[in-house]
């Protein structure tokens, strides 16, 4: 091996990461080598020597200044991180009012569609009630007709009810106080047309019922709603009945004690 | 924590984990000063690096890309070296320090032992390069490929040069003994 090559693996040499056959090699030409030799020794008094340089350590001063430094650097990363904690305490008051109007618009949409719902209901009610009158109305008609006289005295009672009877319902009283077989229905008619005794149609008729009344007992009930409701219009006919020689004392009795009030 | 490598430390570092990095400066400190108290000579000078060496590790340290943490803190601190000596360079134009400068150098040296001085003489002979080859691969115990690492390079390449620098080192040594 020449001097070249031996210089230039005996660095190796030394470190010892040669492979078995170069060891051998490099050997076998430092036996014979004296100037290889010379430089192997140097080498290896210049390699002890770094590996006897002991490490220096720095002054403890700069642990210190390095943990100074390190403390600001984290402060000025926690002040970054405030930066932004403060970008989503925005951002959460931000959530909060999407809340707070999500939250409104239910409740809003809610009582919206409750009122409207109430609105619905009550127009239904309001229909239901007016059919509910009606039916009232035609189930009165028709049990008025009826030939149980039960039924016609609680079609009467039935009448009696409404605030505001139609026509059909005042013509069907007022034909049941004039014509009915029986006096029970009747009266209860002439009791039931009371009532409405401000409708001038109703007067009339009860004007004209006492006028042709020939039953005792109708024409006392005539007589007393006659005076409550102060129709001066049946004044001619109490004086008629005072007169008439047939007319029951019980009857003109009651004529007396009531024609007073009506002059 | 302790258990943790150089790696996984750095990793918690870059990810805001800013103490580990006590962890590391106190495996590495003591390193890089070395290497730059050699490179230097001087020791005030290599603890103002060392310190800045922490520094930009910390304030860049999510440029840290999960290599090995010793190659990427000797690599900041060639850099931060290199700034110095351009620095360092253009100070000594100046004769005023020139003549400072060459006065701490002695004092320097006295302190130390005979071999360790001639060492060190014949260190500062060397070319900057080959210095810190010298330094790292024989001071420090770092091998070629982190050295390939550090400087950018391959370990074949890193190999040679090193030799080369040994011997440089040798023949600088022989002239001053």
């Amino acid at each position: 091996m020449s001097c070249k090559k031996t210089q230039e693996l005996i660095i190796d040499y030394l470190d010892g990461n040669l492979d078995q056959k170069e060891q051998q090699i490099v050997s076998a030409h430092l036996t014979t080598c004296i100037s290889c030799q010379k430089s192997l020794q140097e080498l290896q008094l210049i390699f002890d020597g770094i590996d006897q340089d002991p490490e220096e350590l720095p002054d403890a001063s700069m642990k210190v200044n390095f943990e100074e430094m390190l403390q600001k650097e984290k402060e000025t990363l926690s002040d970054s991180k405030i930066v932004s904690l403060q970008k989503n305490t925005k951002n959460s008051w931000r959530t909060i009012l999407q809340i707070a109007a999500t939250i409104a618009l239910i409740l809003s949409a809610y009582y919206l569609g409750k009122q409207q719902n109430n609105q619905s209901i009550s127009q239904e009610i309001a229909v239901l009630e007016k059919e509910k009158v009606q039916l009232k109305q035609e189930v009165t008609i028709s049990l008025i007709e009826n030939k149980s006289a039960s039924k016609r005295l609680q079609a009467v009672n039935y009448a009696e009810e409404f605030e505001k009877p139609g026509n059909e319902i005042l013509k069907a009283l007022i034909n049941k106080m004039f014509y009915d077989d029986q006096i029970n229905v009747r009266l209860a008619a002439a009791e039931a047309l009371t009532k409405f005794s401000d409708l001038e149609m109703v007067r009339k008729a009860l004007v004209h019922a006492l006028e042709i009344e020939q039953d005792p007992g109708m024409q006392i009930e005539l007589i007393q709603i006659l005076v409550s409701i102060e129709e001066k219009r049946a004044v001619p006919s109490m004086e008629k009945l005072l007169q008439n020689e047939e007319t029951p004392n019980y009857v003109k009795d009651q004529v007396t004690i009531g024609l007073p009030s009506l002059i | 924590m302790k258990n943790l490598t150089d790696e996984e430390l750095m990793i918690l570092v870059s990810n805001g984990d800013l103490d580990m990095m006590s962890v590391l400066f106190d495996r590495y400190h003591v390193k890089i000063f070395n290497f730059l108290l050699k490179m230097t000579r001087e020791r005030d000078v290599s603890q103002d690096i060392t310190q800045e060496v922490f520094y930009k590790a910390l304030k860049y340290r999510t440029s840290y890309k999960k290599g090995k943490f010793s190659s990427w803190i000797y690599t900041i601190a060639r850099n931060i070296f290199s700034d110095h000596y351009q620095s360092q360079k253009n100070k000594e134009q100046r004769l005023d320090e020139i003549g400072y400068k060459i006065e701490r150098e002695e004092i320097y040296q006295l302190e130390k032992d005979e071999i360790k001085e001639q060492l060190n003489k014949a260190l500062a002979q060397l070319n900057q390069s080959d210095r810190e080859l010298v330094i790292m691969n024989r001071y420090q115990g770092i091998k070629y490929q982190e050295l390939a690492e550090i400087t950018g390079s391959t370990a074949g390449a890193v190999k040679t040069k090193v030799h080369r620098a040994i011997h440089k080192l040798k023949d600088h040594y022989q002239q001053i003994v």
